[in-house]
């Protein structure tokens, strides 16, 4: 059921995971940051966020630009749960109207 | 922990609550983001099923590694037997954005001894990381609740390894289940997080920057592991360059 190289390779590759999730924070635990740096570190969650979900803003699907629109929209109402109902079923919708 | 440590942790707290008041809070808030993790894990399933990879070895991958992205580009690189060293790499790179994401995490984890910290930081994904931080943020917070992190990683974590191992057992009925629109989850949590992180136009300048440069990459740039790092770095370059000079971190 396990195959040597495979166990290998799941080995190595969560380990060099497991250091991304450890060494920003073992960088900068213990150091006191100037409100500057702590101005720049603030905007980091918001731009890891947005460059995550970047290509939805530049699907070259129609169905998917009009779906992205409404989720935006619900969004800016909106709690999680229903954000995700309105865009799940948006998306689905519209995949359907434009036959994608 | 001193008594009088304890008693100015409670006095900054809004709403302390118990530690498993905590846990059920985070694994509620993560029910929302499993609508998006459960089609993802389904499908990738199905993926590394077609790779060859047996109901023993997925979930092995899902519960060591944890990190969605990395998996898929694993999965796509994947051949018999598999390029260590290059799926090694490309793993790390699509996961350098947890580099910058454990230093924003850092500040709020000064209470946290390092021992923990570190076992903590074995489950920080993008969705508990977002989540825990708008958590403090919109309770005022300068730390973490470590309670409320570890119930939104307990519900993301049990989902993620559960339905990667079904999507192997199912992967012949499994078909294009994008067409449903399961996709636009993940989109749609992360603009309410976005939403909730929102303090003004001048504030979000170097979102903007991130979403241009990260759009550009997706899309000028085949690989499509580079475009996350890019567009975080876009920002945090932005970010450098607005900065005020000293004093108040928000407009």
């Amino acid at each position: 059921m396990i195959n040597g190289a495979t166990l290998a390779t799941i080995v190595l590759m969560a380990s060099g995971t497991y250091l991304t999730r450890i060494l920003g924070y073992l960088a900068l635990r213990n150091r006191s940051l100037s409100p500057r740096t702590l101005y720049i570190l603030e905007s980091v969650p918001g731009c890891v966020l947005i460059s995550v979900i970047a290509p939805a803003f530049v699907s070259d699907r129609p169905a998917d630009l009009i779906a992205l629109a409404i989720t935006v929209a619900a969004a800016c109402r909106f709690s999680i749960l229903p954000t995700v109902l309105i865009g799940i079923v948006a998306t689905g919708m519209l995949r359907y109207l434009f036959g994608a | 922990m001193s008594a009088a440590h304890q008693a100015t942790e409670t006095a900054s707290d809004p709403a302390p609550r118990s530690a498993s008041q905590e846990v059920r809070r985070g694994l509620r808030a993560s029910l929302p983001v499993l609508f998006g993790v459960i089609p993802f894990a389904l499908v990738l399933g199905a993926q590394a099923a077609q790779k060859g990879l047996s109901s023993v070895e997925m979930p092995l991958m899902a519960g060591l590694n944890f990190a969605g992205g990395s998996e898929f580009t694993a999965i796509r690189l994947w051949t018999s037997p598999p390029h260590l060293l290059l799926i090694a790499a490309m793993s790390f790179l699509v996961n350098s954005r947890h580099l910058l994401m454990g230093a924003a995490l850092a500040p709020f984890l000064r209470d946290v001894p390092r021992r923990k910290a570190l076992a903590a930081l074995f489950f920080m994904c993008d969705e508990s990381w977002a989540l825990t931080l708008a958590d403090a943020r919109r309770r005022m917070l300068n730390r973490i609740s470590m309670s409320y992190y570890l119930g939104v990683s307990a519900g993301l974590y049990l989902c993620w390894v559960t339905f990667t191992t079904l999507g192997v057992v199912l992967a012949p009925v499994i078909g294009d289940m994008e067409r449903y629109g399961f996709d636009m989850a993940f989109t749609a949590v992360f603009l309410v997080l976005l939403r909730g992180m929102w303090r003004g136009v001048r504030a979000s300048r170097p979102w903007l920057a991130s979403l241009v440069v990260a759009a550009l990459t997706y899309r000028l740039v085949p690989d499509g592991a580079w475009y996350v790092a890019a567009g975080a770095l876009a920002g945090l370059v932005c970010a450098a360059f607005t900065a005020p000079k000293r004093g108040a971190a928000h407009d």
